[in-house]
């Protein structure tokens, strides 16, 4: 039965979005175009997520995303950007191995960013 | 809170601590920055960067984990060109210049320009109840452990060629009337107010 399969794939919706068959087909339609759509969306918006992550970790080491990225490039260290903000997450010296070895790499690195404010490391959750 | 205890601080206490229950501090830091002397725009740059808790690599765009800031002396805010004049904040059918805004309330101008720099979604609201501002130099957090922070260093462009012959005309002027208006100019006014006095 259709309209069984529609009502299962309405749970949830708005209003008569999840009781009435006519305008739960469209909802239920509709709802599967966007999951397609995202599906690839999620990749992207993932990505942008690691590289902010990645870019609050270095500038702590008053090292800006581009330039480490780049000194990691020049030593050929082919960690994915999810592996890369999970450390700087949740392992912050490890992290900080990484941003001097990009600095010593490249020597564009020196303060490119001011100097990191003398606070604490933030508390990782 | 007993921050009354550490109040040197002459305000509206009960509105600096407003809506603080709201927020969840557990794990947050009070970051401190001064104003004074800062440029208005890079300031609140900074400010709303750390407000959105984009500088954490905790960073979830979701949940607002940025921390809490307070910044004192905003009555000492500069600005740049002639923006103390021509830079007019609009209302309904009203207007009001910055030289106005910070005679009545020198603190709306740094939260309009931190939450103009703000994304617009619902985290917006949580996020203005982050920032504290206060026009003097004392706040009332003093009792909590509050973090300075230090601002990038600026790099200020060269003048433009008018202005710089704009300035140097006005130097060579008020050198010119330092020097000749000394004895004349002086003795004349203090004439005229003595007989204003008497």
């Amino acid at each position: 039965m259709k309209k069984k399969k529609v009502f299962n794939l309405a749970k949830g919706f708005r209003g008569r979005a999840k009781n009435c068959i006519r305008i739960a087909r469209e909802r239920v339609e509709k709802a599967q175009q966007y999951s397609y759509r995202d599906r690839r969306n999620k990749k992207r918006d993932m990505q942008s997520l690691w590289i902010q992550r990645i870019n609050a970790g270095t500038r702590f080491h008053s090292v800006n995303y581009g330039n480490f990225m780049h000194g990691l490039m020049k030593e050929n260290i082919q960690l994915n950007w999810k592996v890369l903000s999970e450390l700087s997450m949740h392992e912050p010296l490890s992290f900080k191995a990484l941003v001097d070895i990009s600095r010593n790499a490249f020597l564009g690195n020196k303060n490119v960013v001011h100097p990191p404010r003398k606070v604490s490391i933030p508390v990782s959750v | 809170m007993a921050s009354q205890a550490a109040s040197s601080f002459n305000g509206n206490v009960k509105k600096a601590l407003a809506g603080l229950r709201r927020i969840n501090l557990e794990g947050l830091r009070w970051r401190v920055f001064d104003a004074k002397g800062q440029v208005l725009g890079r300031l609140a740059s900074q400010i709303s960067t750390v407000i959105q808790g984009k500088d954490k690599p905790t960073y979830t765009p979701n949940r607002d984990d940025g921390d809490m800031c307070v910044v004192i002396n905003a009555k000492d805010i500069c600005v740049t060109g002639r923006k103390l004049t021509d830079k007019v904040y609009t209302g309904h059918l009203k207007e009001r210049t910055l030289k106005d805004q910070m005679a009545k309330d020198p603190t709306e101008v740094i939260r309009k320009a931190v939450l103009r720099m703000l994304p617009r979604n619902k985290l917006r609201a949580e996020r203005d109840r982050k920032l504290r501002i206060f026009a003097g130099g004392e706040h009332p957090f003093g009792d909590r452990p509050v973090e300075p922070y230090e601002m990038p260093p600026r790099q200020v462009r060269e003048m433009r060629p008018r202005a710089r012959r704009a300035l140097i005309r006005a130097q060579k002027k008020a050198e010119q009337q330092q020097q000749g208006g000394n004895d004349a100019k002086k003795g004349k006014k203090r004439e005229q107010t003595a007989e204003v006095a008497a």
